[in-house]
């Protein structure tokens, strides 16, 4: 057991720190955010340095890939990372296209980043799909939680194969949970950095009790949610991913409207940048059922089995 | 680190050397040996869970036989310094060590605290003749300490204590009050802070007498409550008595071993591990009782579930820097907070799940809601910890 980074993870944060200052970023979200709503220049940049490939690369796996979602998402990059580097390289043979959108062929809202999708993953009970959407076939859908969302086309996937469906689900909840563990990180750093200078009644808002309570409160659940998506990518263990997913899905619910509140009306306007960061939160917290589908996976798969389970 | 973890990715992730939550063979032997011999000396009462408390007389007579075993195993005291009797295991064995007996109801019983926290202070600041005796005491398993801190009017701010011990010759004379103390009943010792300055600032005025139960001048009675059997006494020092020798440390710089010693408490006691394994005691009922398709009860079970594994987490985050020799940081606060967090969730959900058959005494959810109940007040308030976390870590002004 060693929870520090080590060198060679020190490396690989910092050339990603470096890339993502180039690519990413508030400016850069609102810029895409206005034009596709899909940063296909930084899934580009990043698919060069090789960081979408890390969950089966030697050298590195899923706990590095899942840094790389963490640290997009605190830098606000609007790009379906999670699913290309965590999930479809379970599924899919070499080469996977950059831009892979995933859904639940029951859910009938409208799918993150299927308009601007290559590839759709389709999962439907134990099947998982491939669907290859033609050029303009899927229309973005307006959307303020902003990530080129679309409706699945009405048209049959192509059969990937059987029984990969749990594994699909699996990698998208901790492609779910770091992507909610760095949003959340990013947009508590700015809520913090705010009730320090923002002052009433002669001193900061950060200096009453009130208020450092709920931040101290969100600084832990920000932190679990972190770890839980850690261990969660580094075991590959369902259980643990569907806790993981549970979690900051329903830190995601309460967390986005805490530090709304705690930033007060300045939150809510588009030049300040706490939006960025929540608005795709409630897009990732109702993502694969949300907390009821989540809550449903673990149950059945550590406590509704008849047979006494491991502790 | 997890018992059903996947193994397809490991032989990738072997070849990164990143953050590794993985235990070693030997670790996972360790944990393996002392889970079997729980299970084994448990077996007839299935565990330490329903016998009314760890303080309870059951449990602490329990806990000398208990103790002596671990003791003759080298399992009582494992983390102390081989010239202490200890093995010089390391934190990791250490807290899988506290997980194993705390997911079993802590049947060391008031021992976990000798072990934890009072015999490293008393390595740290005592003399050579207050080594010999308590530290030989305590490894053999043989002996219960209470701890005399809160007052009346010294909680959450325990620096502001009065209990005041006043030099007469080679004895001091301590008059006052402690209370809240558990196992204070059948302790022998208790670990008592006194103020020996007045006038000084409150952190330079407080010693440590480690003084005898049994001294003329203490009287102790038993405060009946709702959290367990002899959870709390309340000690009345009434001229009291005791030997210079019995100081630990410099007089008027008991603070800073104490300090340092509750640096360590924060996540001495690993509370999740009993949360997590009363929660499958609790989820494994709602099953056999049909209760389990209840998405309501999902919900509450699989976020108690996170919150044990998050409170496992970062505990050994707190676990990985003393390994690293790392002086105590604020990660323990904020694993406090975490383990505060998962022990009530498990204690709410248990009665909310169980209905009218979790009133019945020592049901499953009785003993987590009681046992639940205090873990935000104990060994330092979750507001403190909170305003620890604001601070340190968020760096929030005062106001």
């Amino acid at each position: 057991m060693d929870l520090d980074f080590s060198s060679v993870q020190s490396a690989l944060v910092d050339s990603l720190h470096s890339l993502l200052s180039r690519h990413a970023g508030p400016a850069r979200a609102r810029h895409v955010l206005a034009n596709g709503q899909c940063d296909r220049d930084l899934m580009a940049a990043l698919a060069a340095a090789g960081f979408l490939d890390l969950a089966t690369s030697n050298g590195a796996g899923p706990l590095e890939a899942e840094l790389v979602v963490e640290e997009a998402a605190r830098t606000a990059g609007v790009a379906p990372i999670g699913v290309r580097s965590l999930v479809a390289p379970w599924l899919i043979g070499q080469p996977v296209p950059q831009i892979v959108a995933i859904c639940e062929a029951a859910e009938a809202g409208p799918v993150r980043f299927a308009a601007a999708a290559e590839l759709i993953i389709v999962l439907d009970g134990d099947a998982t799909g491939m669907l290859w959407p033609e050029p303009g076939e899927i229309a973005p859908v307006e959307s303020p939680y902003g990530a080129a969302m679309g409706y699945l086309p009405d048209r049959p996937a192509e059969p990937l194969a059987h029984g990969r469906a749990e594994t699909a689900r699996a990698w998208w909840r901790v492609a779910i949970a770091a992507e909610i563990a760095g949003r959340l990180t990013a947009a508590l750093d700015l809520t913090v950095r705010y009730a320090k200078e923002r002052t009433q009644f002669g001193q900061p808002i950060g200096s009453f009790q009130a208020v450092q309570h709920r931040l101290a409160q969100l600084y832990v659940a920000v932190q679990q949610s972190t770890w839980l998506a850690r261990v969660a990518a580094w075991s590959g263990d369902a259980e643990l991913a569907a806790a993981a997913a549970a979690f900051s899905s329903d830190t995601a619910r309460w967390g986005s409207v805490e530090l709304h509140q705690l930033t007060g009306a300045i939150g809510f306007t588009e030049e300040y940048d706490l939006n960025l960061w929540t608005m795709p939160l409630q897009a990732l917290r109702v993502e694969l059922g949300g907390l009821g589908c989540h809550s449903r996976a673990l149950v059945a798969a550590r406590w509704a089995n008849p047979v006494e389970t491991a502790r | 680190m997890h018992p059903r973890g996947a193994r397809q990715t490991r032989d990738v992730r072997r070849k990164a050397a990143l953050v590794e939550f993985g235990w070693s063979t030997a670790e996972a032997e360790y944990r393996a040996a002392i889970r079997e011999f729980v299970e084994s000396e448990l077996a007839a009462n299935q565990s330490n869970v329903g016998i009314s408390g760890v303080a309870s007389r059951r449990s602490v007579g329990r806990s000398f036989e208990f103790a002596a075993k671990l003791a003759e195993r080298g399992w009582l005291t494992p983390h102390w310094p081989a010239e202490y009797g200890g093995s010089d295991a390391t934190a990791w064995e250490h807290i899988i060590l506290g997980e194993e007996m705390w997911s079993r109801g802590e049947p060391r019983g008031p021992q976990y605290m000798n072990v934890n926290w009072i015999g490293p202070a008393i390595m740290a600041a005592g003399t050579a003749e207050q080594k010999e005796y308590h530290l030989k005491r305590i490894s053999a398993g043989d002996v219960i300490w209470c701890q005399g801190f809160s007052e009346p009017d010294a909680g959450s701010d325990l620096a502001s204590l009065n209990t005041t011990a006043v030099r007469d010759g080679e004895e001091y004379v301590v008059n006052g009050q402690k209370i809240w103390t558990s196992y204070a009943n059948s302790a022998e010792y208790c670990f008592l802070l006194v103020r020996t300055d007045t006038k000084a600032e409150k952190h330079h005025g407080i010693s440590i007498l480690l003084t005898p139960t049994a001294t003329p001048g203490l009287e102790i009675r038993d405060i009946r409550g709702i959290v367990g059997e002899h959870a709390f006494h309340h000690l009345y020092f009434t001229d009291m008595r005791v030997s210079v020798s019995c100081r630990l440390g410099p007089e008027n710089e008991g603070w800073a071993v104490v300090r340092r010693a509750l640096s360590y408490e924060r996540v001495g006691s690993p509370r999740y591990a009993r949360a997590a394994f009363m929660l499958d005691e609790i989820a494994r009922w709602a099953h056999a009782h049909g209760k389990l398709t209840d998405p309501a009860v999902a919900e509450r079970l699989v976020l108690a579930k996170a919150r044990c594994e998050a409170a496992r987490l970062l505990a050994y985050c707190v676990i990985d820097d003393r390994n690293k020799q790392r002086p105590p940081g604020p990660n323990a606060y904020v694993a406090r907070v975490a383990m505060v967090q998962a022990d009530r969730a498990v204690g709410e959900l248990a009665l909310d799940i169980m209905g009218s058959e979790g009133l019945a005494a020592n049901s499953l959810a009785d003993e987590q809601f009681r046992s639940a109940l205090p873990a935000g007040v104990a060994a330092g308030t979750l507001e403190v910890q909170l305003n620890l976390v604001s601070r340190a870590v968020l760096g929030l002004p005062r106001s």
